[in-house]
């Protein structure tokens, strides 16, 4: 491999290892949440499922 | 090598490579969409061609993460080397696979909409100021699409138009690619559900191939600031001692900012070329000499070496560069001569030549 290659390999990976956590943690952290007093919403599979079609 | 266009040079080699992978990627898919649902109540709870989405979009992402793994495991050891020989077609099917997992996204959540599938791809989700929310669909298509490029410009046609330094540089875009999945997936997948499977395949992939990458660069750039000693008289430098070489293979050095020259020793003689392959910029001086010629590790491309010339009817050509012997250390001018210049290799001599049949170090430094 070039040299130059192997520098810009080195600097493309330090540049992944760095900003891709970073935006990961930006992210997850950034994910709404629901507030402690929320009402208690059922949306699982008993409460949506409604009536049968026929 | 070859001298005209083809498709692909079928060998023994390749067809094992691709079977392997073809059998793998055929496993997978079965495992995913058979036990998956036995073993995940929420994959199980999911309709079919939600299954095939995600069978073939984690199938995509798995290979990738191996694709990009093969690169610095070859540099850290040799013996993944053989897995570089194929990795095009690895590269290939990856694309492939990317592909039919967005082709079962488009037919899915985009086939019902009196809005063309592309259009409405683009407009379902505009929420472009939103972190979370952030339209995740087009780091996909943005990863897919580089895919799709170096998938089509793989072949050895497109490495010679383009010259090996250029090729190069378009296909280290993967690793923006790369990039662009790694958010697709948290963005998409990882938000919108709980599975630890997938969290620990994009996350546990980025640490792994981070780790791997940057070793291997560590590793380069250390080899590349101990440059070899310069001899007395500029502009020689020394790369090492004759004993040092084992028959048929090779020490590597270089000058002070240079790029790196390797010397094989062959049948008595001492040849010095450039360590850069002319096919793929591969390491030629951690290959060995075939029947009497320097052959590259990483595709088998051959050169002669007095003149650094494949032998006809073939064209490649590397660099060859002036040695001499003082006492048993090898010296080399690190200026490169002109393409093609015959420099017959430099005689050992005959005291020198015992040692050859215990080499310090394996033969390479």
């Amino acid at each position: 491999m070039q040299r130059r290659h192997r520098r810009a390999h080195t600097v493309i990976w330090t540049g992944i290892a760095v900003v891709i956590p970073i935006m990961l943690i930006v992210i997850f952290a950034s994910v709404p949440k629901l507030p402690a007093d929320a009402p208690a919403v059922r949306l699982d599979a008993t409460a949506t499922q409604g009536d049968k079609q026929p | 090598m070859s001298l005209s266009y083809k498709p692909v040079i079928w060998n023994k080699t390749k067809l094992i490579y691709d079977a392997v992978m073809l059998a793998g990627i055929f496993i997978y898919i079965l495992i995913f969409l058979r036990l998956g649902p036995v073993i995940s109540s929420a994959l199980r709870d999911t309709d079919l061609p939600i299954q095939r989405m995600r069978a073939f979009g984690s199938l995509a992402l798995l290979m990738l993460t191996i694709v990009l793994a093969i690169g610095p495991l070859a540099r850290i050891d040799a013996r993944f080397v053989p897995l570089l020989y194929n990795r095009r077609h690895f590269g290939v099917m990856t694309a492939i696979t990317a592909a039919t997992h967005a082709y079962y996204v488009l037919g899915w959540y985009f086939s019902f909409s009196p809005t063309p599938q592309l259009t409405a791809l683009f407009t379902s989700n505009t929420s472009f100021t939103s972190i979370a929310g952030f339209p995740f669909e087009l780091f996909g298509v943005f990863a897919l699409v580089i895919l799709a490029i170096l998938a089509v410009t793989s072949h050895d046609f497109w490495l010679s138009f383009l010259t090996p330094p250029v090729w190069k540089a378009i296909h280290m875009s993967v690793y923006f690619a790369y990039a662009a999945v790694i958010l697709h997936v948290a963005l998409g997948a990882l938000i919108d559900r709980r599975d630890l499977a997938l969290a620990f395949l994009s996350l546990g992939g980025l640490a792994t191939l981070c780790v791997l990458h940057l070793i291997a660069g560590r590793r380069e750039t250390s080899a590349d600031a101990a440059a070899s000693k310069k001899a007395p008289e500029a502009p020689w430098v020394i790369v090492g001692d004759v004993s040092e070489i084992a028959e048929g293979r090779a020490i590597i050095g270089m000058a002070q900012g240079g790029e790196r020259i390797a010397v094989f020793r062959s049948k008595g003689g001492l040849s010095a070329v450039s360590n850069i392959c002319s096919h793929q910029n591969g390491p030629i001086g951690e290959g060995k000499v075939v029947i009497g010629f320097i052959t590259c590790p990483w595709h088998g491309y051959q050169y002669r070496p007095e003149d650094g010339c494949s032998p006809p009817p073939f064209r490649e050509r590397i660099r060859k560069y002036r040695l001499r012997l003082e006492g048993s250390s090898i010296l080399v001018d690190p200026e490169p001569l002109p393409l093609g210049t015959k420099v017959e290799p430099l005689a050992i001599l005959a005291e020198l030549s015992p040692a050859a049949a215990a080499p310090k170090n394996g033969g390479t430094v």
